[in-house]
């Protein structure tokens, strides 16, 4: 069998270590080939599946049911899983539409439906150049930010959000503003208007991203405050402008909503405050205070906004609802940004723990830093099982390893992910060396 | 305290380091005198207090010689038309490398933070180390901005450095030279792989052989961060001198002055075996090699202790 003569090839020389390391090695370890065991056995699963399906069509029809017409007003919607197309299709209108060479064999018609078409398969398309936007080889997300959020906002929030607008009728019956006019006539609107609904295709999933990115990054441990400046700076920037515009640009503010000025100016004072001080202290305080900040900051902030609701409702239930009635059509950076902005500096400010910690979770045991550890080489315990990275990785020492390592680095020189084996003993012999002092090393 | 192998075999010897730690404490700065006010900056570092240091273990009665390092170096570095700055330890501390790599965080970044007042006090621009640790923390684990931190054998193949013809062209000399992994392989940036076999091979009657590892694959030396000398790390020694042996050097050239300790220990020991000498090559400096083929005698007449010049006592134990 091909994996007894693999077995017994690496096996050979020490227990679990080949012989020969380094790119020029002989020892190649072959896996199972692609042709024709793999392709094979994907062949077979795929008949079976094809046969199961013909199966039952052919004699478990499911019951479709007559069929929608759109002369009744019925909400027609596709399955779950095509409704982002169905939405993208209905988005397609806000595109400009026009025809080339009218009359001509060669009239082209950009419509709403090409434009849907083109919209649908943007996924498609984005599938296709994955490979040249992002070229790491890296596959965990943490290691390759920039793809895993990209995909996290695009594959997944932007779809959602095209799915919903699929729905559009549904959400807009079914959220309302409360009908607040004492006449006959509804006055209640969509709570979600149509617009908003559209910015949805924009807005989240770029909050998202960024988001994402940063949160990404910041597990790979790297470092976040340029990232985070900019971010949070413009988002509060953004609230700021959007009450302010709210406040004093004639128009933007109902004539009904008018006497409740004051209340309106605390609940935007509490959201433009909220994301001004989580800026502020992403910009002026060092890492580990701004994180606290920031906590409390929101705390703060969702607590003032829910109290103040509370006790609105209590006292002064109309002007609670005309103060909703101006706030939720502007939900796109007054409800969004201020928690965005905490969340994402709170996450970008985490520290981690231990950093090498983290780093050498990576150590995927390949055993090349046991072959060239020179300390092995003389240790009268090394073929018994002495192996100073290993050890040190399973916390298997009792200072052994940790002590006796000579820090040359020949690990790091070899080791496949570039783990610094050298930076981990710095930091663990930090540790115990702070462990032994008076003050338990807190001011190393 | 009377250990397995003896006192001596026992580095850092403990009330050297302890003394290290406690001059870290002080950090008033006394004044300073320097000779040649310079934007270029030469650091020694411990390569003055090695040689005392190694006396005060009991462990150099060999002929190796730290100090001979700081001559070479202001010769070489008045060669290519420097005259630097001597950032000597009457006002500087300790680099910190040791008690970094020892896990004395505390100790190290006091002495950091002094020797970064000072530095910039001074007003350095080119900060050249002649030993492979200093260079490491100077350039990794201090932040000096504006300061460029090179490693002199960068700087005198920068300038050019020109050795002149040694004479007869008879059979060359085969010079080995070990990559300390403190300037190589541990360097992210800046690893000084190609200066010092540059360098090597603009002496003429030299001629550059590779140990068995080389660059970022050399072995160690055996002692990092002065932390241990017992018989293990002794065998690490002994299998890097060997592939030494194996190519037939004559010389073995290191840039750390703590491979050089360890080299030459050994070396020393090995020439007092019954069975004769086993390294019939010498130990030194890349920079001690480089002067003593340029002309003119070294600056302070050559820091050689007179002591030594007698024979050792065969296999004296401290």
């Amino acid at each position: 069998m091909e994996i007894e003569r693999v077995k017994a090839k690496v096996l050979e020389g020490r227990p679990g270590f080949p012989l020969q390391y380094g790119p020029q090695r002989a020892d190649h370890q072959p896996g199972i080939p692609f042709w024709p065991q793999e392709a094979t056995r994907d062949f077979v699963v795929i008949s079976i599946l094809v046969a199961i399906m013909f199966f039952l069509s052919a004699y478990v029809t499911p019951l479709l049911g007559p069929a929608r017409s759109p002369q009744l007003s019925e909400l027609i919607v596709p399955d779950w899983y095509l409704l982002f197309s169905w939405g993208l299709l209905k988005i397609a209108d806000i595109f400009p539409q026009f025809v080339i060479g009218d009359g001509t064999p060669l009239e082209t018609r950009f419509d709403a439906a090409f434009w849907g078409d083109i919209l649908s398969g943007i996924p498609v398309i984005f599938l296709l150049l994955l490979p040249f936007l992002d070229r790491g080889r890296e596959a965990r997300p943490a290691k390759a930010p920039f793809r895993s959020a990209l995909g996290i906002s695009f594959l997944i929030v932007w779809i959602f959000f095209a799915s919903l607008y699929s729905i559009r009728e549904v959400v807009a019956e079914r959220w309302q503003t409360p009908d607040i006019d004492p006449g006959p006539l509804s006055t209640a609107t969509a709570l979600i208007p149509d617009d908003t609904m559209k910015l949805f295709f924009i807005v989240p999933p770029v909050l998202v991203f960024f988001g994402s990115y940063v949160a990404l990054r910041r597990l790979g441990y790297q470092h976040m405050r340029r990232w985070l400046v900019p971010l949070c700076s413009l988002g509060a920037i953004g609230v700021a402008a959007h009450s302010l515009a709210i406040l004093l640009v004639p128009g933007w503010l109902t004539p009904l909503a008018e006497p409740y000025r004051l209340e309106l100016v605390v609940f935007l004072a509490i959201l433009s405050l909220s994301s001004i001080l989580a800026a502020l202290a992403v910009l002026r305080l060092p890492e580990t205070k701004a994180r606290k900040a920031v906590l409390l900051v929101g705390a703060v902030a969702l607590a003032a906004f829910l109290g103040g609701f509370l006790y609105l409702d209590r006292t002064n239930p109309t002007g609670l609802l005309f103060i909703l009635a101006v706030l939720y059509p502007n939900m796109n950076t007054l409800l969004f940004l201020p928690p965005f902005v905490i969340v994402t500096a709170w996450l970008g400010l985490r520290r981690p723990y231990s950093s090498y910690e983290f780093l050498l979770n990576e150590c995927y045991q390949c055993g090349k830093c046991h072959t060239v550890c020179p300390v092995t080489k003389v240790e009268d315990d090394a073929l018994g099982g002495l192996n100073l990275v290993y050890n040190t990785f399973k916390k298997q020492h009792d200072g052994v390893p940790l002590w006796t390592c000579l820090a040359c680095d020949a690990c790091s020189a070899v080791c496949p992910l570039d783990i610094k084996y050298s930076d981990y003993i710095l930091e663990e012999r930090a540790k115990s060396q702070g462990r032994l002092a008076a003050d338990g090393g807190k001011e190393a | 305290m009377e250990t397995e192998y003896g006192p001596g075999r026992t580095i850092p010897h403990p009330v050297l380091f302890r003394l290290l730690d406690a001059e870290a404490d002080d950090t008033t700065i006394p004044e300073i005198k320097v000779e040649h006010p310079s934007e270029y900056a030469y650091y020694p570092g411990c390569i003055d207090y090695y040689d005392q240091e190694m006396q005060f273990s009991h462990m150099n009665y060999g002929d190796t010689n730290h100090g001979i390092i700081f001559d070479s170096s202001i010769k070489l570095l008045r060669a290519v038309g420097i005259e630097p700055m001597i950032l000597d330890r009457s006002f500087m501390k300790c680099c910190g490398h040791d008690q970094l790599w020892q896990g004395k965080v505390d100790v190290f970044k006091k002495m950091r933070d002094y020797n970064t007042t000072i530095i910039q006090k001074l007003g350095v621009k080119t900060l050249v180390t002649s030993c492979a640790e200093g260079y490491r923390t100077f350039r990794l684990d201090y932040k000096l901005p504006g300061v460029r931190v090179v490693h002199i054998t960068q700087i005198l193949y920068e300038r050019g450095l020109r050795i002149p013809p040694q004479g007869d062209g008879g059979k060359k000399i085969r010079v080995a030279y070990q990559d300390p992994c403190r300037s190589c392989r541990q360097m992210p940036v800046g690893a000084v792989y190609e200066e010092p076999r540059e360098l090597i091979k603009r002496v003429d009657t030299a001629e550059l052989v590779e140990l068995k590892t080389f660059r970022a694959d050399a072995q160690c030396c055996g002692v990092a961060q002065m932390m241990y000398c017992n018989d293990k790390t002794k065998g690490i020694t002994a299998k890097r001198m060997d592939e030494a042996t194996e190519v037939g050097a004559d010389y073995l050239l290191t840039a750390c002055p703590k491979c050089l300790t360890h080299f030459g220990c050994l070396h020393h020991e090995n020439k007092w075996k019954p069975g004769g000498e086993r390294y019939a090559y010498r130990v030194m400096d890349i920079t001690q090699f480089l002067a003593e083929r340029l002309p003119g005698d070294y600056p302070t007449g050559g820091n050689v202790d007179l002591r030594r010049k007698e024979t050792p006592a065969p296999g004296r134990r401290g």
